[in-house]
């Protein structure tokens, strides 16, 4: 699956690297898995990318999203983003 | 050596916070806290303001405590660029700026970006005086070693930063060792501690209190255990619990899971639940459920949870603000990492 917004996945990219200070992690495929064997992100690395989505989008991902299903990939978390970002 | 403290307002300077003043009425400053800002400024620290705040809300603190600021920085971006702008201002490098913020993941966010900043708690904050990094005229010897443990949290966090590599691999790189061991009555002090001061990765969100501990850790149908973290930069000691409730061939309860925030990001919470599970199945139970407060704060205790394998229904987030998160213990269960050791069997 890839997003609706190709730049989208990318913007989320470069954000995921910038909070993680993971360089390799801006070339991630939007499918991956980020938890796990997938991208290896925990669970503070990922309240760290909502935070910054959050202040970037708009879109409070933590508050509408009980099971974080939103954070399976970047292509989740993009469509995710587009479906609810203020016009 | 510090050269400059920067305060987030709400909860620090203040006793309150200042966008959720009732009635009008805006929150005092919080004595003890002005107290060591003016302590500091005696010793030629600066003092600073960062905070998600409108800019009124500085004039305001400038007003209530006779503190005078070198900047400040109100508004609603990253306070690690915050930083970054009242260091370039002052003309000092960051690691020469100490931030106390109340909020754990501001805290987080902050100690990630800008790794050289010392991030303080406002416990840190009241204790910071008496660290060597704050110039004091006598250093005690108690004051030394928290001063030493903390700068081991600002070695591994340097570390971590400059790393690269996935997080496993650095807490496999970093010596890191968890231990999940049986809670016994000696723990109690300890637990007591932890249960009144972890409020954000704390499931229940309520504080167990001695004797509620006491008579868990003595009750034959509930399983309590403590969990343990060090690695090569530091010994941490107990940083967390866990209490489940046998319920034979049943879904078997966690009425609480609680981890100290010095021990995020550091797989404890993986470590616990991952154990959690494992240990239910092995005593005969069908499914693990952990009721959970959601809030905006607890945000990484969700994502362990999730990552774990538990769900929760949406919609079914109660009057109380809980929700019960659950998982079947069929299939393959959260692999636990080689550097957890854990009980030999339930306990």
């Amino acid at each position: 699956m890839t997003g609706p917004e190709p730049d989208l996945v990318d913007q989320l990219r470069r954000l995921l690297a910038e909070v993680t200070g993971r360089a390799e992690l801006a070339a991630l495929p939007a499918g991956t898995p980020l938890f796990g064997a997938g991208a290896g992100l925990d669970s503070l690395a990922g309240t760290l990318l909502l935070r910054a989505v959050h202040r970037r989008y708009g879109v409070d991902v933590a508050a509408e999203d009980l099971n974080l299903d939103a954070l399976q990939s970047l292509a989740a978390l993009a469509a995710f983003i587009s479906a609810r970002r203020p016009a | 050596m510090i050269k400059c403290m920067v305060w987030d307002i709400d909860n620090t300077l203040l006793d309150g916070v200042y966008l959720e003043s009732a009635g009008g009425q805006l929150p005092p400053p919080d004595a003890g806290l002005v107290a060591v800002a003016r302590e500091l400024s005696g010793r030629g620290i600066l003092q600073a303001l960062a905070s998600r705040n409108p800019p009124a809300a500085a004039d305001y603190v400038r007003q209530v405590t006779g503190l005078q600021f070198a900047a400040a920085e109100c508004g609603w971006g990253s306070k690690a660029e915050a930083i970054g702008r009242i260091a370039a201002g002052l003309e000092i490098s960051t690691d020469a700026i100490a931030f106390v913020d109340d909020d754990m993941i501001e805290r987080a966010e902050v100690a990630a970006a800008r790794p050289d900043v010392a991030v303080l708690t406002p416990e840190d904050a009241a204790d910071a005086p008496g660290w060597p990094e704050f110039s004091p005229p006598v250093i005690t010897a108690e004051a030394r070693r928290r001063g030493e443990m903390y700068a081991a949290r600002l070695r591994r966090q340097a570390e971590a930063a400059a790393f690269g590599g996935s997080r496993d691999e650095f807490l496999r790189r970093a010596g890191t060792r968890v231990r999940i061991a049986p809670a016994t009555p000696a723990d109690v002090p300890r637990l007591e501690e932890l249960a009144v001061r972890t409020h954000q990765l704390n499931s229940a969100g309520t504080a167990l209190t001695a004797a509620e501990l006491g008579a868990l850790i003595a009750s034959p149908r509930h399983v309590v255990v403590t969990v343990a973290l060090t690695d090569d930069f530091g010994d941490d000691g107990i940083v967390g619990c866990a209490v489940m409730e046998r319920n034979g061939t049943g879904s078997w309860p966690v009425p609480a899971v609680m981890v100290s925030c010095r021990a995020l990001g550091r797989g404890v919470l993986d470590a616990l639940l991952g154990w959690l599970a494992a240990a239910a199945a092995r005593g005969g139970a069908a499914a693990l459920s952990v009721p959970c407060l959601v809030t905006e704060r607890n945000v990484p205790m969700r994502l362990a949870l999730t990552a774990a394998g538990l769900r929760a229904e949406p919609g079914d987030v109660a009057a109380d603000g809980r929700a019960v998160f659950a998982r079947p213990l069929t299939g393959p269960l959260p692999e636990l990492a080689d550097w957890v050791s854990v009980p030999p069997e339930l306990p």
